[in-house]
């Protein structure tokens, strides 16, 4: 019961930083609306290449925005008196990465209004299966980004290797998320990606708090 | 060297044996060992790079040691670093407080995170002077209020051992008066105080005894009493 209060105060931090910084947000937004549009400008606005866009879009939103996470607590020479709580670090682990899919999840709201005045995409019809395709996605996305975040914290050039080390470790999710929101938007489901994406995030959510741990010793 | 401080006392405070610390190659603390008696306040004095810091941060658990073992209370710093945790409180150079939350959601946040939820928030904004800043946003307030806001954060978890870094940079005199009710409150309770300091005058009012470091080993350590202010003085500069 501590720990879930622990992370939910780490969460709750976070999320009101940056309700009042709007660093992540801005950052996020602006990079995943400028891939929309350059995919969209390149590629054409065909519906069918909707759901590419919005996830390759969302993947380097998430690119900029995961490291932000662990890097606003060294900004503010806060982040040893965070190590320093009493507690298992995993609970830091489940408040940051709680906040971050909020975050991305509320970026996901706004990308799938866009790509519905875009893309001429019927969102409203699926919108259900969307935002549940789209979570699913993002917890798999949050639950290896705050691990990442914590390992390039004192990295040099933490911006080149995040795209580095995260994209591959996301492709499957990335790619289970494309499949899915394509049967979606053509009014089919596919049971196999379903089962793709819930196993990575299983998996990324049983591996990563203990791993976050231990680099978070080391921090 | 004296490193009998807490003879025929059973459960120390602090207990160091040959603490020691490397960076790279560099060694920032070598062979510390002391031992130090609950309710009562240690002064670590040494000039500038002679490992203080690294010293509170080793008994903080921020740092693993490289060689060497140390206890807080009984409880292990590597072994049972979690349990040490509890018992601590570090106020480091910086205030690192959140600029972007305000004073009192600060210290709510450091209530919940030192398992103390129910912590009364308000009576430690109003003891450590910060009631009328309370609801501003931390970014607003000055340096010393600041600093004033990571006193109470440490102070509210009632530690057992207080580590203090350079407190009295950047305080008013009711910031400095504050320090002061800070360590006696602790070793009122039962605790221990450790200072590092380069103003080894204003913390020798309060200070039970003296460790000097310099280039990361000790090179005086004693009852308060038995030193000299020429001692201090030579080894808060390093000359000795």
């Amino acid at each position: 019961m501590n720990g879930v209060l622990r992370a939910a105060a780490v969460a709750r931090k976070d999320l009101l930083m940056e309700w009042r910084g709007r660093q992540t947000i801005t950052a996020t937004g602006m990079v995943a609306l400028l891939m929309i549009l350059l995919l969209g400008f390149v590629l054409g606005s065909e519906p069918g290449r909707a759901a590419a866009v919005l996830w390759v879009a969302l993947g380097f939103a998430a690119v900029v925005g995961i490291p932000r996470i662990t890097q606003s607590e060294v900004e503010q020479q806060a982040l040893e008196a965070l190590l320093l709580y009493p507690g298992s670090r995993e609970h830091l682990y489940w408040g940051k990465g709680a906040a971050l899919f909020i975050m991305l999840s509320a970026l996901l709201v706004a990308l799938l209004l866009l790509l519905g005045v875009l893309f001429s995409v019927d969102v409203w019809t699926h919108v259900g299966a969307l935002l549940g395709v789209g979570m699913l996605g993002i917890v798999g996305l949050s639950a290896i980004g705050t691990l990442l975040a914590a390992l390039v914290l004192h990295v040099r050039g933490r911006e080149l290797l995040m795209p580095l080390l995260l994209l591959p470790l996301a492709l499957p999710v990335v790619l289970g998320g494309v499949r899915l929101t394509e049967t979606i938007l053509a009014g089919t489901t596919s049971a196999l990606w379903i089962l793709v994406l819930v196993a990575f995030d299983l998996v990324y959510l049983l591996v990563c708090p203990i791993l976050f741990e231990v680099v978070m010793d080391e921090a | 060297m004296r490193n009998d401080l807490n003879a025929g006392v059973d459960t120390s405070a602090v207990i160091t044996r040959g603490l020691a610390r490397r960076f790279s190659i560099e060694w920032a603390v070598r062979e510390v060992t002391f031992v130090l008696p609950p309710r009562s306040v240690l002064l670590l004095v040494g000039p500038n790079a002679s490992g203080k810091t690294t010293l509170l941060r080793l008994l903080a658990t921020a740092l693993r040691p490289t060689d060497g073992s140390a206890s807080v209370f009984g409880r292990d710093l590597v072994r049972d670093a979690d349990a040490v945790r509890r018992l601590i409180a570090f106020v480091g150079t910086s205030a690192g407080v959140y600029d972007l939350l305000t004073a009192r959601e600060n210290l709510r946040f450091a209530a919940a995170m030192g398992g103390r939820p129910d912590a009364p928030v308000a009576s430690w904004l109003d003891r450590v002077g910060l009631t009328a800043v309370a609801d501003a946003p931390v970014r607003t307030l000055s340096n010393g209020m600041k600093r004033r806001l990571a006193l109470a954060r440490a102070w509210l978890t009632s530690p057992r051992l207080l580590l203090l870094d350079e407190p009295y940079s950047g305080l008013d005199s009711e910031g400095l008066t504050l320090v002061a009710e800070m360590a006696s409150d602790t070793t009122r309770r039962g605790g221990s105080v450790i200072i590092a300091t380069h103003e080894w005058e204003r913390g020798m009012k309060m200070a039970d005894a003296v460790l000097a470091l310099a280039a990361g080993r000790p090179v005086e350590i004693g009852p308060a009493a038995q030193l000299t202010a020429a001692d201090l003085a030579a080894a808060a500069g390093g000359t000795r």
